[in-house]
This record gives C-alpha cells, sequence and structure tokens, in this order.
C-alpha cells in the first residue's frame, strides 16, 4: 500500500496500461498464495484421512460395501501376530527416538565448548540427505551375516570362515529397525538443534551460562545438563516429535530391515492394500487409523517420559553436584563418537566395495575383483527411473518453491507472519503418518478417475517437499532488510519489480539450497511414488526398495549409491556456485582495497 | 560468615596476552585477599580477555605467557571449573529454568537440603531480598537480580572473584547501593578481587589500586 503511494506521490507521470495490469495480477496473485499453499497441504491430507476412514467403517462402494460396520476392526483384531506388530511399532519408534536424543544430548555435552561440534555437524550434516531407502541398504549390508562388520572380525576373532547365521539384519526384534532409525534421525535432531542455538541472542546468553556453570566449579558435561539443557529442550520438542511420528509409521527401514513374520504394522498395511485380495483394503483402512493411534500414543509416551524426568531430576538440577563421572563419560563419549563415525564411514564404504566386487570370498575384508559390469547395466536399466526422479522432483520443487516464495512475499507486504494455525498446517504431511492418509488420496483420485498418474505423483510429493522448502526458505526471507524495498519503492519501483529484481537476487543462495533440499526430499519418497503411481511410476528409490529384499546385493548397492548421488550432484551444484560467488566477492574486496590503497598512494 | 583466610591472594607472574603474534596486554599484580584491583581502559583494551585467561577460558585466537597463582597454587593450567574463581558480569545471568533459591543453591556445594535452605533465605535476607525464594528470576528488577548473582557467586565459596563491569546497567542510585554492597560482601569474606570498569566512581568506591590499559598498536 505505502509502495503505491510514494510511487504515484513522487512521479507524476501516469503509469502504463500495461504495467499497471502486471501489478494488478501480482498482488491477486500474491494475495491468494498464502491460501492456495494452505489448501494444497490440507486438502488432499484430509480427504485422504476421510477416504481412509470410510473404509475403516465398511464403506467401500468400489466393493459393493456401503454399509457401515465394524467389520475392518474385527478382522484387524483377528490378524495373527497383530499384538507383534503393533509393539514392534511402537517400541522400535519410542527406542529409536529415545537414542537419537540420548545421543545427541551427549555429543552437544562433550562438545558445547569444543571445535569438535562443528566438526561432527559437518561430517553428519551429509546424512540428511541420504534417503531413508538408501541410508537401510547400507545399514542391512553391514551388519549382515556376511557385511562387512563380520568380515573385519573373522576369522581373527569370531573363528568364522563362513558367514554365521545371527540374527542381524530382519531381526524379530526389531534392533536393525532401530539401528537404522537411530542413525538416520541423529544427524537430523543434532543438526535442528544447532541450528536453533546458532541464534545470536540465545547463543550468546547459552554461553555465558555455560560459563557461569563452569566458573561455579561444575563440570562440562554436567554443566551442560544442569544450566544449558534445560534451556534449549523447548527447542527440540518439535523436532522430536517430527521424528517420533515419523518413525512409528515408516515403511522404508522396516521393509529393507525389520521381521517379515510379522512385520511392522505399517508394512502390513502396505501389504493389504497391495493385496489382490480387494477386500482387504477394509482391514487396510482399518489398519490406517490403527497406525494413526499408535502414532498418537508414541507422542503421547514421549511427552509422559517428558514429565517424569522432568519431575525426576527438578530436585537434582540445583542440589550442588558438581559432577557425575564426567571425566569418564566424556572418554566414553570420545570412545562412541569414534565408533559411529567409523559405523557410518564403513557402511558407505561397505557399499562402494559391493558395488565394483567381482569375486569376493566371506572373510575377505576387499573384493579380490573389481568390476565395473554392475553399474554398467545397472545405468542401462536405471536411466528412465532417473528422469522420472528428476521431472517429479523438478516439478514438485518449482511449485513448492513458487508457492513458498509468493506467501511469504504477502508476509512481507502484510507486515506479518502467517497465523499460528497456518504454521501448524504447514507441519501437517510431516506429523501425520503418510501410510494413514495416503491410500485414502489415491482412492480419492481413483474416485474422480484422475488417471494423470504423473502429476499425481508430484502432487503427492509437493505434499512432503512444501514444508521443507517453506522451513528453510522462510528464516531468510523474513530477515531480508525491508529498506532496499523501501528505497526502491520509493524511486518508483512496483512491487513486481521489487520481487523479482531485488528480493530474489538477494535471496538467491538461499533460494538455490531450498531448492536442493526440495530436490533430495522429492528424491527420497517412496510410499508417496508407490501408491500414488499405482506401480507405473518407477523412480530410483522404488526401484532401491524393490530391489533391496531380492536381487544381487551387488546391483542393490549400485542403486543405493545413485540414490545417493542424486542429491549429493544437487548440493554440490549449489556448493560450487556459492564458491564461485564468495570468490567473486573477494574479488571485488581486492580490488576495492587495491583501489583505496592506490588513492593514499596519490595522495 | 566469618570465614577469613589471612593468606589470600591471586598472584599474576609476568603475563604477556598476543593475538596473531601482536601483543594485547602484559601484567605483574599480586592482589591480597580483600583488596580490590581495578582495571580500566579504552574499548578493545583486552580487559574482557584478561578476565577469560584469569578463568581458564581464553579463546584459541589469542596466545597466552605467564603463570597464574591462586593462594600459592599455581592454576595456570587448571581447568576452569576446578579454580575456585567467581564470576560475576553486568548481566545477572540467572538460570531461567531455576527459581531464585535455586539459582543460589546450584551454587552451593552439596548438602544437607534443610541447612541449604536455611542458608539461602539467610542470605537472601541479609541482601534485603528476604521472601522471594520461590520468585522467578525474570519476574525480579534489575537491582534484585544483581543481587541473586553476587550471592550466587558468594555461596559457591569462590577464592577470588572477578567483575567485569558489574554495575553498568544499573542507574546511579541503584548502582551506588548494589556496589556498596558487593564490596562490603566482598571484604567480609577477604577475597581478592579484579575488577573490569568504564566509571570512575566504581573505582573510587573499589578503593584500591587503578591499572589503565592501553589500547594495543593496530596493525594498518
Ligand atoms: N574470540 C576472539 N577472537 C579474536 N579476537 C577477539 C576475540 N574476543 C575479543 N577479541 C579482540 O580482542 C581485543 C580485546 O577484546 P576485549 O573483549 O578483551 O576488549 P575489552 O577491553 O573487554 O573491551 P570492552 O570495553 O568493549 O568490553 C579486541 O580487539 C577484540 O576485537
Ligand atoms: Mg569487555
Amino acid at each position: 500500500m505505502s509502495h503505491k503511494l510514494t510511487s504515484n506521490s513522487l512521479n507524476n507521470r501516469p503509469l502504463k496500461d500495461e504495467t499497471k495490469l502486471l501489478d494488478t495480477l501480482f498482488s491477486t496473485v500474491v494475495k491468494f498464495s498464502p491460501k492456495l499453499l494452505i489448501a494444497i497441504l490440507i486438502l488432499p491430507v484430509l480427504g485422504g484421512l476421510l477416504g481412509v476412514l470410510l473404509p475403516a467403517f465398511g464403506w467401500l462402494p468400489a466393493l459393493d460395501r456401503t454399509q457401515f460396520g465394524l467389520q475392518g476392526f474385527q478382522q484387524l483384531v483377528q490378524t495373527p501376530g497383530i499384538a507383534q506388530m503393533i509393539g514392534l511399532s511402537f517400541f522400535s519408534s519410542i527406542v529409536s527416538g529415545l537414542l537419537a536424543f540420548v545421543i545427541t544430548l551427549l555429543l552437544l555435552a562433550n562438545y558445547f565448548d569444543s571445535p569438535w561440534l562443528a566438526r561432527i555437524q559437518r561430517l553428519l550434516g551429509p546424512i540428511l540427505v541420504i534417503p531413508h531407502a538408501a541410508a537401510a541398504i547400507a545399514i542391512a549390508f553391514l551388519i549382515t551375516p556376511s557385511g562387512m562388520i563380520a568380515r573385519l572380525l573373522s576369522p581373527w576373532l569370531t573363528g568364522w570362515q563362513s558367514p554365521t547365521d545371527w540374527l542381524l539384519p530382519h531381526d524379530p526384534y526389531g534392533i536393525s529397525i532401530i539401528l537404522g532409525l537411530t542413525l538416520k534421525e541423529l544427524p537430523f535432531l543434532l543438526l535442528m538443534t544447532l541450528g536453533a542455538i546458532a541464534q545470536p541472542e540465545l547463543n550468546i546468553k547459552l554461553q555465558a551460562q555455560y560459563r557461569v556453570a563452569l566458573s561455579l566449579g561444575y563440570y562440562p558435561i554436567t554443566a551442560f545438563f544442569k544450566a544449558v539443557l534445560p534451556n534449549i529442550y523447548p527447542l527440540m520438542r518439535l523436532p522430536m516429535l517430527a521424528i517420533l511420528a515419523y518413525a512409528s509409521a515408516s515403511v522404508e527401514m522396516p521393509l529393507i530391515l525389520g521381521p517379515n513374520t510379522p512385520p511392522t504394522l505399517a508394512v502390513a498395511i502396505m501389504n493389504w492394500f497391495h493385496d489382490v485380495d480387494l477386500s482387504l483394503r477394509i482391514k487396510a483402512s482399518s489398519g490406517a487409523i490403527l497406525q494413526l493411534f499408535i502414532t498418537l500414543s508414541v507422542l503421547f509416551t514421549w511427552w509422559l517420559l517428558e514429565k517424569l524426568t522432568q519431575a525426576i531430576s527438578s530436585k537434582s538440577l540445583s542440589n550442588g553436584q558438581r559432577t557425575y563421572g564426567d571425566l569418564f563419560w566424556s572418554k566414553i563419549i570420545n570412545i562412541f563418537t569414534l565408533l559411529l563415525i567409523g559405523f557410518i564411514a564403513l557402511a558407505l564404504i561397505g557399499m562402494v566395495f559391493w558395488s565394483f566386487a567381482g569375486y569376493w570370498q566371506f572373510p575377505l575384508a576387499l573384493p579380490e575383483q573389481w568390476v565395473i559390469m554392475h553399474w554398467q547395466s545397472a545405468l542401462l536399466q536405471v536411466q528412465t527411473p532417473i528422469l522420472n526422479s528428476l521431472s517429479i522432483g523438478l516439478v514438485a520443487t518449482s511449485i513448492a518453491l513458487i508457492l513458498t516464495l509468493l506467501t511469504l512475499e504477502f508476509e512481507k507486504q502484510n507486515g506479518a507472519q502467517l497465523s499460528r494455525f497456518s504454521s501448524v498446517i504447514i507441519y501437517l504431511p510431516l506429523m501425520i503418518p503418510s501410510i494413514a492418509f495416503l491410500f485414502g488420496l489415491v482412492w480419492l483420485q481413483e474416485a474422480v478417475h484422475s488417471k494423470a498418474t504423473f502429476i499425481n505423483v508430484a502432487l503427492a510429493h509437493l505434499l512432503f517437499v512444501l514444508p521443507y522448502v517453506f522451513l528453510s526458505l522462510a528464516t531468510s526471507y523474513r530477515l531480508l532488510d525491508s529498506r532496499y524495498a523501501q528505497v526502491a519503492a520509493s524511486l518508483g519501483a512496483s512491487p513486481i519489480k521489487i520481487f523479482l529484481q531485488l528480493s530474489l537476487p538477494q535471496l538467491l543462495m538461499p533460494i538455490m539450497m531450498a531448492s536442493a533440499l526440495g530436490l533430495a526430499i522429492s528424491f527420497s519418497q517412496y510410499l508417496p511414488t508407490l501408491l500414488v503411481g499405482g506401480g507405473r511410476l518407477n523412480t530410483v528409490t522404488t526401484e532401491a526398495v524393490s530391489l533391496a529384499n531380492g536381487a544381487s546385493r551387488r546391483t542393490s548397492a549400485v542403486y543405493a549409491l545413485i540414490q545417493m548421488l542424486l542429491p549429493a550432484i544437487a548440493f554440490s551444484l549449489i556448493w560450487l556456485i556459492s564458491m564461485r560467488k564468495k570468490r567473486q566477492k573477494a574479488q571485488v574486496k581486492l580490488n576495492n582495497k587495491t583501489a583505496s590503497y592506490i588513492t593514499k598512494v596519490n595522495r | 560468615m566469618s570465614s577469613v583466610f589471612e593468606n589470600n591472594s591471586l598472584q599474576i607472574k609476568n603475563l604477556t596476552i598476543m593475538r596473531q603474534q601482536t601483543p594485547l596486554l602484559s601484567l605483574n599484580e599480586t592482589i591480597k585477599g580483600g583488596d580490590v584491583l581495578t582495571i580500566m581502559g579504552p574499548s578493545g583494551s583486552g580487559k574482557s580477555t584478561l578476565l577469560n585467561w584469569l578463568t581458564g577460558m581464553l579463546p584459541k585466537e589469542f596466545q597466552a605467557d605467564g603463570q597464574l597463582y591462586l593462594n600459592d597454587a599455581n592454576i595456570t593450567k587448571v581447568a576452569s571449573y576446578q579454580r575456585n574463581i567467581g564470576l560475576l558480569f553486568q548481566d545477572a545471568l540467572l538460570f531461567s529454568h531455576l527459581s531464585v533459591a535455586g539459582n543460589i543453591a546450584f551454587a552451593m556445594p552439596k548438602g544437607d537440603s534443610k541447612t541449604r535452605a536455611i542458608k539461602i533465605s539467610q542470605a537472601l535476607s541479609d541482601v534485603g531480598l528476604a521472601g522471594l525464594e520461590n520468585r522467578q528470576p525474570e519476574s525480579l528488577s534489575g537491582g534484585q537480580q544483581a543481587r541473586v548473582a553476587l550471592l550466587r557467586v558468594l555461596l559457591s565459596q569462590p577464592k577470588a572473584i572477578l567483575l567485569d563491569e558489574p554495575f553498568s546497567k544499573l542507574d546511579s542510585q541503584l548502582r551506588q547501593e548494589t556496589r556498596q554492597l558487593v564490596f562490603e560482601q566482598i571484604r567480609q569474606h577477604q577475597l581478592p578481587v579484579i575488577m573490569v570498569t568504564h566509571d570512575e566512581s566504581d573505582a573510587i568506591a573499589a578503593n584500591g589500586k587503578v591499572l589503565h590499559l592501553k589500547t594495543p598498536q593496530q596493525d594498518i
């Protein structure tokens, strides 16, 4: 509003009709984009939930079932092993969440004031964009009886000359699932926490209070737990809940690492939905509702644990005890950190070895023969999946970017952030188990006879890409100095001109980062691609998952590596561009310095 | 509160702090228990850096050469959490997750919780804050927070105290009162004190040696 006033009062020349039209169009688009963004997120999720809720209670016109009833739930209860499925889902998510949380705290506590924290952050950061499926495959290869761990320990320690049958992976207790989930959740939680405490004001306060605790005689780890953690836990809660919600209903990890008889509930639901026996769809829908309750009870359990810990520990916070064996724990954490990094490195190296391995007898740690055959044959077959991955990713990410930028522009023009309601909605697809609404979504799409597979899949990806793109761009956009825009407006620039020629160029790097993140998220989607695409649209990720449990380990390794390479390429491009920009800036600075030096000398 | 250490002292021997090979400051001082050494100097002259060295928290951008003795024990290489040197900053830096009593209890040595509670109440009423045990730190005024921070340092039984512009956020009336209280308490405990300040009146009130740091030469 104020832009227009100033521009008109300063420049009395009449605006051309064309630009006027463009301006009105732009302001209309900007005005509607927040609503569109919310609608795109909320309609499929709610519609999908409805599309699960109705069949869950027996209403499925496609099968001529139009009577409400509880048969679905009855069948569900009578399923053999249902209690085990529930237990597996519940405990694997709680335990993995708890482990990721505890490890994050130990790393923070031990390295809070040390340069190692930043180093660990840089080491673990890339794992964030490794798709769950690829990570699961890497871990499966590591812990399997003929995997790298067994090879390194044999025969000198174990005495094994051939792979011995041990529990992992696919163990009935879900230990492998827990291992996979923990390793994948840990970097997420750590990076989210570090991002949150990097806010300048908070960071200064935390550092100062930590030092106060040290000066009062508190040993470093105890100082962290007693003086720092209570202040940062509130910032960890939301990412923590997101992790738990995801873990309780994830499909890729249990599919690749979990047991089959019975599997986790989410995997079972997926199998029922895919059964040729269509009547199982009713049971599957009831299962999806049950899944929602399990996820809720996992979140509730976390809340209970939080309250319990608070109640137990509140007294000891100020009991004056300065150390709880800090020096011992510090050593343990150092060793653990080394093991952790070694474990991850070994998993990745093992996968590279497998992808190039020819003949590779058991206890040997290195392949006896190196071949590129697996890559060659995979590359021949993977072209279509790669093209599909790329095109779906590009479409979903572009839509997400445009919507996000317009919505943030709306915020800026109106000088207000999104309402609380809208901010919660943005998290919705991350918090509601996708298995609980994606089937409903498919059913809805079938109901309206939408046959455009590609668009359907891209829109389903958008649900998961949009939240991340929004979250990653929002901070930078909101920090953008509005004085530039005010100056430009006072010089007569229209809002669209300011948006295109001022705001966007200033945000180039954050936009690139958000795009790479969006692409990485889209590349890693398994369930939406599989379900919404109805198996007709194969991406690298769906191929990798379907190969993980059957095909040769070597082919599977190649696919998992390709899965990791796609986001890695996206991020490397961004990195290269940012380095170039930095060098240009340094060049400009140098030139300025030289210039000022020359002027000085000349004077 | 009559714990008197006759031979309390803080001794800085031949200290030189450097940043990127350029010396920032050099110092050679002994502060006896109950004495206050006031350090003044322009911004950037290295006052906070000196305090950081004294607490064992010198950022790695600096190199230091010299020895630090506390009550005749060489603590140059001792970790910050084992130095027994208390800190008081311009911000009270109270823990917002603990009550007023909790903040003080945090600093006290371990012990019977009843005895601790009695000591806390006693200390609070000594500085005119009787009955505020269960308040949240944020709900206190700036002057009250400063006094709680002082109690927190004193009840941790430090062997020396460092003050970094401790009164600069208080208005002049409050400043005088708080200052008086701090010096009174510190003298009672016979602790050696180093105070950094920009304010002449602080230096006068401290009634001790005043050291002026110079701005280090800048490389242009
Ligand atoms: N972590 C650090 N790394 C590198 N240089 C630093 C660091 N901390 C401070 N400096 C520099 O060291 C010099 C001394 O800083 P210091 O904070 O000790 O000054 P000061 O005397 O306390 O100033 P003020 O009165 O403004 O508090 C300054 O030039 C400052 O920029
Ligand atoms: Mg300072």
